[in-house]
């Protein structure tokens, strides 16, 4: 595994020959956002298509509680992280499958409840909240070699789980009853594409903070949809706007001195601005 | 509850129209058929040996899509979602542009292939819809009919290859119609459907005054006195004017 990373570093030094790649805290940053950004843009163009961004946030939140489970338990904050994203994305599910009400009014409900169990959690543990800032804002240039990995098995985990069910998850987007018909199991893809989604957001918290999280995903495939007519040139086109926002983004922010996370997400919505500026020119 | 004491044939090869005034459950008896929507009793298929064995194939064309029209996704993107096992992000197999290509030239559509699904009017994305539905050669077809005006209307369905469609694959064509002209001409058999059965059987026999006025309810029957009421129009709210329609 080592020997893995160490060879993936040097390739970094050789493709980017500058000085911001230099450092090895750099190079864990930008390989961590080689594997988190396509992993968010290419979950971020169904999830667009299926109108979930507000569904993102909320499990973006609830990061608030997790990590505090995590502190109180004793554990890396990561791993209840990702448990309670995981479980919040399905309480949800589940809720908006037995209630009349509208997906957003449950997913408010969500929202507020998991912020203010993390905060109320926090706040009753002196000395918390400082260690609540990396996730609140992104750490991109503290991640772990061992969260390096995991993001790594993220990005595998993801394009598996598409090459399978991007189809389909595309077709319930469209109309369920219709993908019913088709014969796709409507209720198994909603759950378990609603699983992934919180396992990247989870994930993508390490990269650029609770609170931009939701941006990773969304943004690049906002972008896309302004220069693609169909849904390869959009998939791809995310794919290639959320790794350059990632690259430019830290190269950046090395520069300027400014926080990654942020500086990233900005490059995504410049990306975001321009194409949407082009689209407006294209069409006249 | 919102249907109960549904108990219906559906008879192979015939077309089945379901009508009833709004809300009366049409779209949520198709959905029950589809195993949308839960419901107690039992929907039974029967069918001899020769005709094909295990679950039968059900096409169906929803009223409307309530999909993002800003997606970026063409009609053959469409086809190639639920005909290749590939993620079409990869690319359209030969295959699946193939199905595409024949299924639209059989609803007279064969234009509108590369067009973004988004930018389509709504009478063309029903022949997208149908021709999505027949592709698979169904036993079935369901297909839920937009309020006429608004899209294609069944009139135009029928007139322009819908019956023909159905005279040469002979499935059964259960068909919720708003347009009671449509169903007169084109179906074989008639429910009428208002949270529950209100009657069934062959189409001259059930479409009676008596039926109508029994299922439409007191709009049916406010509009029929509203002639009467001494200055030569109506006060009904736009819905009686609509079921005036359907009657003649």
């Amino acid at each position: 595994m080592e020997s893995l990373l160490g060879s993936l570093f040097s390739a970094i030094g050789v493709l980017l020959p500058f000085d911001f790649a230099e450092p090895l805290f750099m190079k864990r940053a930008i390989l961590a956002m080689l594997f988190v950004a396509p992993a968010a843009a290419a979950v971020g163009v169904p999830l667009v298509h299926f109108r979930m961004a507000f569904f993102s946030d909320a499990i973006g939140h609830s990061a608030f509680t997790g990590v505090a489970i995590g502190v109180l338990l004793g554990v890396h904050p990561l791993l209840t992280m990702v448990a309670f994203g995981l479980f919040v994305a399905w309480a949800i599910v589940l809720v908006k499958g037995r209630t009349e009400l509208s997906s957003d009014t449950v997913i408010g409900v969500f929202f507020s409840t998991v912020i203010a169990l993390g905060v109320a959690v926090i706040s009753a543990q002196k000395g918390l909240t400082r260690n609540l800032q990396a996730y609140l804002y992104g750490d991109l240039l503290a991640v772990s070699e061992v969260e390096l990995l995991w993001m790594g098995i993220l990005l595998l985990a993801v394009f598996a789980y598409l090459l399978f069910a991007f189809n389909k998850i595309m077709l319930v987007g469209i109309h369920e009853g219709f993908a019913k018909s088709m014969g796709v199991p409507v209720r198994a893809l909603e759950i378990s594409f609603a699983l992934v989604v919180a396992l990247v957001v989870t994930t993508a918290i390490r990269a650029v903070g609770i609170l931009l999280v939701t941006a990773l995903l969304v943004v690049p495939a906002a972008a896309a949809r302004n220069v693609a007519r169909g849904a390869a040139s959009a998939f791809w086109a995310a794919a290639v706007i959320a790794v350059a926002s990632g690259l430019l983004g830290i190269a950046a922010s090395y520069y300027l001195d400014t926080a990654t996370g942020a500086t990233v997400v900005l490059v995504a919505a410049a990306f975001f601005v321009v194409t949407a500026l082009g689209r407006e020119m294209f069409r006249r | 509850m919102i249907l109960s004491d549904i108990n219906a044939d559906i008879r192979c090869g015939e077309v089945t129209a379901l009508v009833g005034p709004n809300g009366a459950g049409k779209t949520t008896l198709l959905l029950a058929i589809l195993g949308l929507v839960p419901c107690t009793g039992e929907i039974r298929f029967c069918r001899s040996a020769e005709h094909g064995e295990g679950a039968p194939r059900i096409g169906y064309v929803p009223q409307r899509l309530d999909f993002d029209r800003n997606a970026p996704m063409t009609v053959q993107d469409f086809f190639a979602l639920s005909s290749q096992r590939y993620p079409v992000v990869f690319g359209h197999s030969a295959k699946s542009r193939r199905s595409a290509r024949e299924s639209m030239a059989r609803v007279g559509a064969g234009h509108l292939i590369s067009r973004p699904l988004g930018r389509l009017s709504g009478g063309e994305l029903q022949r997208v819809l149908l021709a999505l539905a027949l592709r698979d050669n169904p036993d079935i077809l369901l297909l839920d009919e937009p309020v006429s005006g608004v899209d294609l209307s069944g009139e135009e369905l029928f007139g322009d290859f819908l019956g023909q469609i159905h005279s040469e694959s002979r499935f059964s064509l259960l068909l919720v119609s708003h347009d009671l002209s449509v169903v007169g001409r084109h179906a074989d058999r008639v429910i009428c459907l208002n949270r529950r059965i209100v009657c069934q059987g062959a189409t001259t026999e059930t479409l009676t005054p008596e039926n109508i006025a029994a299922m439409y309810g007191s709009d049916a029957h406010l509009f029929r006195h509203a002639p009467a009421d001494g200055h030569g129009h109506t006060h009904d709210p736009p819905a009686a004017g609509r079921d005036e329609r359907k009657r003649d």
